[in-house]
């Protein structure tokens, strides 16, 4: 599905991943701790193609194809999704527009008719309500005025229309309290098929409590230091990242 | 003097109707005011040298106008080709109410109501509005008589061909607690210069929907204004959508002439290449209690120039009175200019008012986010452009006109897009 090799890059002059390797076969769940700065979040963007994000060095293979080579909306379409940490408030596009356009744009570049009005509202509808927002959300301004919880759950409800092929999950338990959270899991839970992989970032185990991974990998200083199964994440929680023998003095900056 | 003034001064002697007494004073505040300059502050931005080098045909083009009815909207259709009236008013069936002549048409106490309000509410200030005094020849009078509401929108509209210069007016008289919805629509793209003046009285508590579709683009020099005199408890709610041209300029007033009277003015400018838009809005609260709420939004592509003057006079007596102006500007490109200015002039000591002007850039995160869902980055700027604007769409209070709108201004998001 994934395969990293060596990736370096940087953002605004700073380095912060380097040489980081992942490999993810399909149906896995890979969850990535690690404490702040060690590169996540920018490990998410870069993977998305966010601009700004410069990659020095290294290759990314996402189902055969250079990922790196690809813009940011072939990357989405070629099936790969990222849930922001904070997603973007955009007043004035509905968020039923916004949607209904990805949809279509994903079902298009799968050579499939586009959904009507009445077919995506049908589909929205149920997706709404899997992850307990309000219908009238669909008719709000896109993440306008919710609460951090509900732009977390509508990233989950994004995620579960677009039906993408690898779902990178950046801090979506953040902020959320526990029913929140088990919204969250269940939503992220019902699309494991065995064929879709899941890349999960978190600071706190507990969201792993409800999905859970794989694999774990501890990511510090831009790479990964240790990689494990479960277990490895509850031994984070006990004991934090002491134990990996980290230099954390730096963290804070990057 | 500009030479082009010289010869509409002398054009405007020749014009001989029931309106002539006004023409002449029209035409002798012509002839001393100064042709204005970028020193002359109500032109400051906005140049007037196309217009001084312009030679164009001003009798009527051939052309037979084609017009598109707006799906869903039931409306009267007055078509104007380079300022003359294509319509026949003698075969409209009108509501009961409502009264339409043409200069040549009316009726004598039509005449007289009409001689008392051309160029009664335009302010005098506005030259191209005393050239469409002179030179204005089918000017079209719409009278609704107390009481009534007009349902069909009447529908207005101004087309432009190729090396024509046109003048169009328009009075509309609204009487007491008459309801109507008014559209003015001007198209536009060949070589061209056309004035378009409107003047609206509304009677106590009438109520005027009115939208202004000021759409000409290219080489269609557009200059007019919409002004309006609002009296007890009237109520105007104004739609103005700009596009841009060699020079568009409008000027919008609302005397607010009554005691509570309320108005509402949303307007929105879309300009694309090296398109030039000029608003100035002037709303003069003359009487206590009245509330005006103006919206303007703009967005500028390219190397196209925005230009808006938003004044809120609030005179000595005037107390109790609600004003909120606001501002807001997308800048597309590094290349485009806007300049706005929101002037509050304020006599009276008990009144709220508000005003705000900003200009911003489209968010980068918002285009990443929208990409990152597969949204090609064309498609997505126009998503985030039409979202801009589509409060104030949503305000309209015709959605027919709103649906009509769409997809025109979706295509126009796709010229402006700067690659």
């Amino acid at each position: 599905m994934l395969t990293i090799k060596n990736l370096h890059a940087r953002v605004e002059q700073q380095n912060i991943l380097n040489g980081l390797n992942l490999t993810i076969k399909p149906g896995e769940v890979h969850a990535i701790m690690g404490p702040n700065g060690a590169g996540k979040s920018t490990l998410g963007y870069v993977l998305s193609g966010r601009e700004g994000y410069e990659v020095l060095d290294g290759q990314v293979d996402f189902q055969g194809h250079d990922l790196l080579d690809m813009d940011i909306e072939e990357r989405a379409r070629d099936g790969l999704f990222l849930a922001f940490q904070y997603p973007v408030e955009i007043p004035g596009v509905s968020n039923m527009e916004f949607m209904k356009e990805s949809v279509n744009t994903m079902r298009q570049h799968r050579g499939e008719e586009p959904l009507t009005a009445a077919e995506f509202l049908k589909k929205a509808k149920e997706a709404c309500k899997q992850v307990q927002l309000p219908l009238d959300f669909l008719k709000r301004g896109v993440n306008e005025g919710f609460s951090g919880g509900e732009k977390k759950r509508n990233e989950i409800m994004q995620m579960i229309l677009l039906e993408p092929k690898l779902c990178i999950l950046d801090e979506s338990d953040s902020g959320l309290d526990v029913d929140a959270l088990q919204v969250v899991a269940n939503g992220v839970n019902s699309q494991r098929d065995g064929k879709r992989s899941f890349v999960v970032i978190t600071h706190y185990q507990r969201l792993l409590d409800y999905i859970e991974p794989d694999f774990v990998h501890i990511l510090a200083n831009g790479k990964v230091v240790k990689s494990g199964d479960a277990s490895l994440a509850k031994q984070v929680e006990k004991e934090g990242y002491a134990f990996l023998g980290l230099d954390t003095s730096e963290e804070a900056n990057a | 003097m500009s030479a082009w003034l010289q010869q509409v001064i002398d054009r405007g002697q020749a014009m001989n109707d029931w309106l002539s007494p006004v023409r002449m004073k029209a035409l002798e505040e012509l002839a001393t005011t100064a042709w204005p300059t970028r020193r002359t502050e109500r032109w400051k931005y906005t140049s007037l040298s196309a217009v001084e080098q312009l030679e164009l045909s001003t009798t009527a083009s051939a052309t037979h106008a084609s017009v598109e009815r707006i799906s869903g909207l039931d409306s009267l259709d007055l078509v104007f080709v380079d300022g003359v009236l294509q319509t026949d008013l003698a075969m409209l069936q009108l509501p009961a109410g409502l009264q339409i002549h043409s200069l040549h048409s009316a009726p004598a106490v039509q005449q007289v109501i009409a001689t008392s309000m051309f160029s009664q509410i335009k302010p005098r200030h506005h030259l191209f509005g005393l050239v469409n005094d002179a030179l204005a020849s089918d000017i079209v009078f719409i009278d609704i008589e107390n009481g009534h509401a007009i349902e069909p929108a009447i529908r207005i509209i101004n087309q432009s061909t190729a090396d024509h210069e046109s003048h169009q007016r328009v009075l509309v008289r609204l009487g007491n607690q008459a309801k109507a919805t008014i559209i003015e629509q001007a198209e536009g793209e060949q070589s061209s210069l056309s004035t378009s003046y409107s003047e609206f009285d509304l009677g106590d508590q009438a109520q005027l929907d009115h939208y202004r579709f000021a759409m000409q683009t290219q080489q269609a020099i557009a200059i007019g204004g919409c002004h309006f005199c609002l009296h007890d408890a009237a109520a105007l709610n104004s739609t103005l959508i700009g596009y841009g041209s060699e020079l568009s300029r409008t000027d919008i007033d609302i005397i607010h002439n009554g005691e509570h009277a309320k108005a509402k003015l949303n307007a929105i400018y879309l300009l694309a290449e090296s398109e030039h838009f000029d608003l100035h809005t002037t709303i003069e609260h003359a009487k206590p209690n009245g509330t005006t709420e103006e919206n303007v939004r703009g967005i500028v592509g390219d190397k196209a120039n925005a230009v808006f003057n938003g004044r809120i006079h609030i005179h000595r007596d005037a107390q109790k009175t609600l004003a909120e102006l606001n501002n807001r500007n997308l800048l597309l490109s590094r290349r485009g200019q806007i300049n706005t200015k929101p002037e509050l002039e304020i006599y009276a000591d008990d009144v709220q008012c508000a005003h705000g002007a900003t200009v911003a850039e489209i968010e980068e995160e918002a285009l990443y986010y929208l990409r990152s869902r597969g949204i090609p980055r064309s498609k997505a700027l126009v998503m985030l452009n039409y979202g801009f604007i589509q409060e104030l769409i949503n305000q309209m209070p015709n959605q027919q006109l709103a649906q009509w709108l769409e997809p025109q201004l979706r295509a126009r998001f796709k010229e402006m897009e700067v690659r």
